[in-house]
């Protein structure tokens, strides 16, 4: 085909549309360098960006600008850098609001022993008061007369149990507990619970449940995890 | 239709062919020097009308958004084989940008690999050289509106196809149900009628 006759291929071929044996010629023009071909094909090119830059105008999203240039070059750098340093920041925060989370838990932890060392306490004040409401209750002091001695009551109530209320307690070596005892009469000594002193070298323990009417209450220094006989010398003791 | 899709800011778009190219070849220049400040004006210059063709053939501003990061990158990574001095960049980069459409739209269709590699060699930066100083000019962008409008509805419609869907002259007879003949003839009248507007504009 001649130059002319090819004329009006070359938009199509300049979109990559054209076909076969067309397409073929006009590649083989386009290589001879033909000028004639070369300025259609020029012309072609020309029409087509003509008619591509006239589709209905629509208004790019801007984020759309900051995704191309962030693709290359500098801006990218920064924004990368944004990024990271947002990242970072985030990870500050979410370390700092996880350590509040758990201090918060931590102090709602301590809360919560501390009520509940309080209900105990005050349960165990409750168990007492019931013991010297109770007409039936006796009391037993000792420690009276001694130079530094274990000083307290102890109330028996056959129905409810035995309540010892100690003061002027001696330290106890590391390892080591009170353990109250309960004795009949004739008989063998009962573990009646182990208990510790507090700061002011006061003691309150309690057994709950029915006991003999005519026992020894008596207290030993014991190991922590208790004795099922007493292993030392009586610290002090009351009969009934 | 073509018709339906003239922009109402159609000036904008005309100006940013017909003046904006002339004044590429600094901006070229900075982007073989890797300058990221000449990308953003690129983008500037050409964005809304990369974006606007694109979002006009795939019809997804998602996939466009997509299309529209990867012309500019390609355009980045091939700017070292454009002549700077001759080339002008807007032609360039709206075949760029309509090969990008074309080849996302035959991906989706699984016609990926037909036509690829020969759109890749069709948008050669090389190729987008030595333009007459009119050829894209204000007048001829909008005589070629003119011209258009006055195709008949079927030359209309057979030139959308290859524009804007990248539809061969077979596909488009498959298409259209009408024989190959008959297309070839409505894409040939069509094309002439606006080259014969466009020359006389040239001729003025």
């Amino acid at each position: 085909m001649t130059c002319e006759q090819l004329r009006d291929s070359y938009e199509l071929y300049s979109l990559g549309l054209l076909e076969g044996e067309e397409r073929h010629e006009v590649e083989a023009h386009l290589a001879r360098n033909c000028a004639v071909c070369q300025k259609y094909f020029k012309d072609a090119l020309a029409v087509n960006t003509l008619f591509l830059s006239q589709a209905q105008e629509v208004v790019p999203p801007s984020r759309l600008r900051r995704r191309v240039t962030s693709s290359v070059g500098r801006e990218g750098a920064v924004w990368t850098w944004i990024a990271a340093l947002a990242a970072a920041c985030a990870l500050i925060v979410a370390l700092w609001l996880s350590l509040e989370k758990r201090t918060a838990d931590g102090q709602l932890a301590n809360a919560r022993l501390t009520l509940q060392q309080t209900v105990a306490e005050r349960d165990r004040l409750e168990q007492a008061f019931t013991f010297l409401n109770q007409p039936e209750t006796r009391q037993v002091n000792f420690g009276q007369g001694q130079p530094a001695p274990p000083r307290g009551n102890i109330f028996l109530n056959p129905r409810i149990g035995v309540l010892l209320i100690a003061s002027n307690l001696p330290a106890l070596p590391a390892g080591k507990a009170y353990e109250m005892w309960v004795i009949p009469k004739g008989g063998t000594p009962r573990p009646a619970g182990l208990f510790q002193s507090g700061p002011q070298r006061t003691a309150m323990n309690i057994l709950s449940g029915p006991v003999d009417s005519n026992v020894t209450v008596a207290v030993t220094v014991e190991p922590e995890s208790g004795s099922p006989a007493p292993t030392s010398n009586v610290l002090f003791a009351a009969g009934f | 239709m073509l018709t339906r899709l003239i922009p109402v800011s159609l000036a904008l778009a005309l100006l940013q062919v017909g003046l904006r190219f002339k004044d590429d070849s600094d901006l070229a220049g900075r982007l073989k020097a890797r300058d990221a400040g000449a990308m953003r004006e690129l983008y500037d210059r050409y964005g809304r009308l990369v974006y606007s063709l694109i979002l006009r053939m795939v019809r997804n501003s998602a996939a466009a958004e997509d299309l529209v990061q990867e012309t500019f990158l390609r355009v980045w990574n091939r700017i070292q084989g454009f002549d700077a001095e001759r080339g002008a960049l807007g032609p360039w980069v709206l075949t760029v940008a309509r090969n990008r459409a074309i080849d996302y739209m035959r991906s989706a269709d699984g016609k990926m690999s037909a036509g690829a590699l020969e759109l890749d060699r069709l948008e050669h930066p090389g190729r987008f050289c030595d333009f007459e100083d009119r050829a894209l000019s204000l007048d001829r962008a909008r005589r070629l509106k003119d011209a258009f409008e006055k195709l008949t509805p079927h030359q209309k419609t057979v030139l959308e196809l290859a524009y804007y869907e990248g539809l061969s002259q077979t596909e488009m007879a498959e298409r259209m149900q009408q024989p190959l003949g008959t297309i070839k003839s409505w894409v040939r009248s069509a094309l002439k009628v606006l080259r014969e507007q466009l020359t006389e504009a040239a001729a003025v």
